[in-house]
């Protein structure tokens, strides 16, 4: 599973990043490869090329505040929650992911 | 209307606003260190010049910059131009910062009912965001708020300010141990962040006591769990593992600059030792600050931002007994450790243990 997405969260200079950093610990973990773009209080970081969106299998929006760019996302799957919705278990989140994915296909 | 919703509106408005409150506060504090207090009068001077600049951007801009950015989360780019209006006619009529997040719901909602429910012909489509939506949402929701919404909220943000002004020593004290209390309880979560959003709120409505309260507990934390890492090392009781020790490092300068978070580790392997010692030096410290007339006039800046305040050195007191008063208290709560378990971690709990949040997928 290609993961793309996007971490944001109120204030944009801490849990924006910490969010990142823990969802690509935990993807390496499971072999996923994973890109994320941040949205903190600098603006966007490491943004996200049409072609990774396009390759990515889905796209994780963990988010507490209105980001921009959403269009970008259009006809994907769509992960959207809130940033400590991730960190509070993050492979055992990525994986349900990939289970509902799954699921759906 | 579901709660999590608004409090992403609420959230990404406060986050529009917090720079503003940061630059032009601080431009407005330099001018008075430059210019001393009386430099409101000084007109023409530099010192003047760089008061203005931030009073300008303090008296006119917080209000119409959160309403926008609030009614900008709820109805996108259509929602800016009516939600700086609403804002303005908020600050004009005294309902104040409540006026202005009222008034950005009403404008999100009213933009949004006018894009679900206008249709014009396609020839005409391009008049909606450049005529129909900037008009009559600024028209409705403009007087709305100046006829029947405004004038309630103005009456309490009254009364708030003069129960505010009107606390005898004691209550302060309790005050600000109330406010510092919930600041120091979770480092940067949602109880924080409540009373960061209340006091940055006065902090609009020009009354900048509370302000101060939240900094002093925001800046207590990193340095308490310092100080009883001193303390441990002069004592020789281990009380930190080996992964703690790393986490420490980064607790002095993110401390300088008020972020509280680099606490959340440590306090997740020993939670309630770490917040009963956090809530008892914070609050207290918290409560002094009220009772010195410590006022900050900025929402954010740490230790750079110290001498824009009033009575800075009541501040720096404050801060210096919350974080003794929060090391002391975790060095003697916290637990002796063998030395494996200051290598491996014993009761080490994981971050990655906790339960698996709900998936929602759009396809």
């Amino acid at each position: 599973m290609k993961i793309v997405g996007i971490t944001a969260c109120p204030t944009g200079i801490a849990h924006t990043y910490i969010t990142k950093k823990k969802i690509i610990e935990a993807a390496k973990v499971c072999g996923y490869p994973c890109r994320i773009e941040t949205q903190g209080s600098i603006g966007a970081e490491d943004e996200l090329t049409a072609q990774e969106i396009a390759e990515a299998d889905v796209v994780l929006l963990a988010v507490d505040v209105k980001i921009t760019g959403e269009e970008r996302f259009k006809g994907k799957p769509v992960v959207r929650c809130r940033t400590e919705d991730v960190m509070r278990n993050t492979e055992g989140f990525l994986k349900k992911i990939e289970a509902t994915l799954k699921n759906h296909r | 209307m579901n709660w999590k919703i608004i409090k992403k509106h609420i959230m990404t408005g406060i986050s529009f606003m917090v720079p503003v409150v940061v630059g032009a506060g601080l431009c407005q504090a330099l001018g008075v260190i430059l210019g001393g207090p009386n430099v409101k009068d000084a007109v023409g001077s530099f010192a003047y010049i760089i008061y203005k600049v931030g009073n300008l951007g303090m008296s006119t801009m917080i209000i119409p910059v959160i309403c926008a950015a609030i009614s900008y989360s709820i109805a996108d780019k259509p929602g800016i131009a009516p939600g700086l209006v609403v804002g303005l006619v908020s600050a004009e009529i005294k309902a104040g910062f409540l006026g202005g997040l009222v008034g950005a719901f009403l404008v999100g909602y009213v933009v949004n009912a006018m894009k679900k429910y206008i249709h014009l012909p396609d020839s005409m489509k391009g008049l909606m965001p450049i005529l129909i939506i900037p008009f009559f949402a600024s028209l409705i929701c403009g007087v709305l708020m100046f006829t029947v919404l405004g004038t309630p909220i103005a009456y309490f943000m009254e009364a708030m300010t003069q129960f505010l002004a009107n606390l005898s020593t004691g209550s302060k004290f309790v005050y600000g141990f109330v406010m510092s209390a919930g600041s120091a309880f979770d480092f940067g979560g949602p109880v924080n962040k409540t009373v960061s959003l209340y006091t940055t709120a006065m902090l609009a409505d020009g009354i900048n006591g509370p302000k101060a309260c939240h900094m002093v507990a925001c800046m207590i934390p990193p340095m308490g769990v310092l100080i009883a890492w001193g303390l441990a090392k002069i004592f020789r009781k281990p009380i930190y593992t080996n992964d703690e020790k790393e986490n420490l490092k980064a607790c002095f300068p993110m401390g300088v600059c008020m972020i509280t978070e680099c606490v959340i580790p440590l306090a997740m392997n020993d939670l309630w030792r770490v917040v009963l010692s956090s809530v008892l030096g914070g609050s207290i410290a918290g409560g002094l600050c009220m009772v010195w007339g410590v006022e900050s006039p900025v929402a954010h800046g740490g230790w750079f931002v110290i001498p824009t305040f009033t009575n800075p050195l009541g501040f720096v007191a404050a801060l210096v007994i919350g974080s003794v008063i929060m090391g002391v208290a975790l060095f003697v709560l916290k637990r002796r450790l063998t030395p494996s378990q200051e290598a491996y971690g014993i009761d080490y709990t994981q971050a990655d243990d906790g339960e698996v949040a709900e998936v929602n997928i759009t396809f």
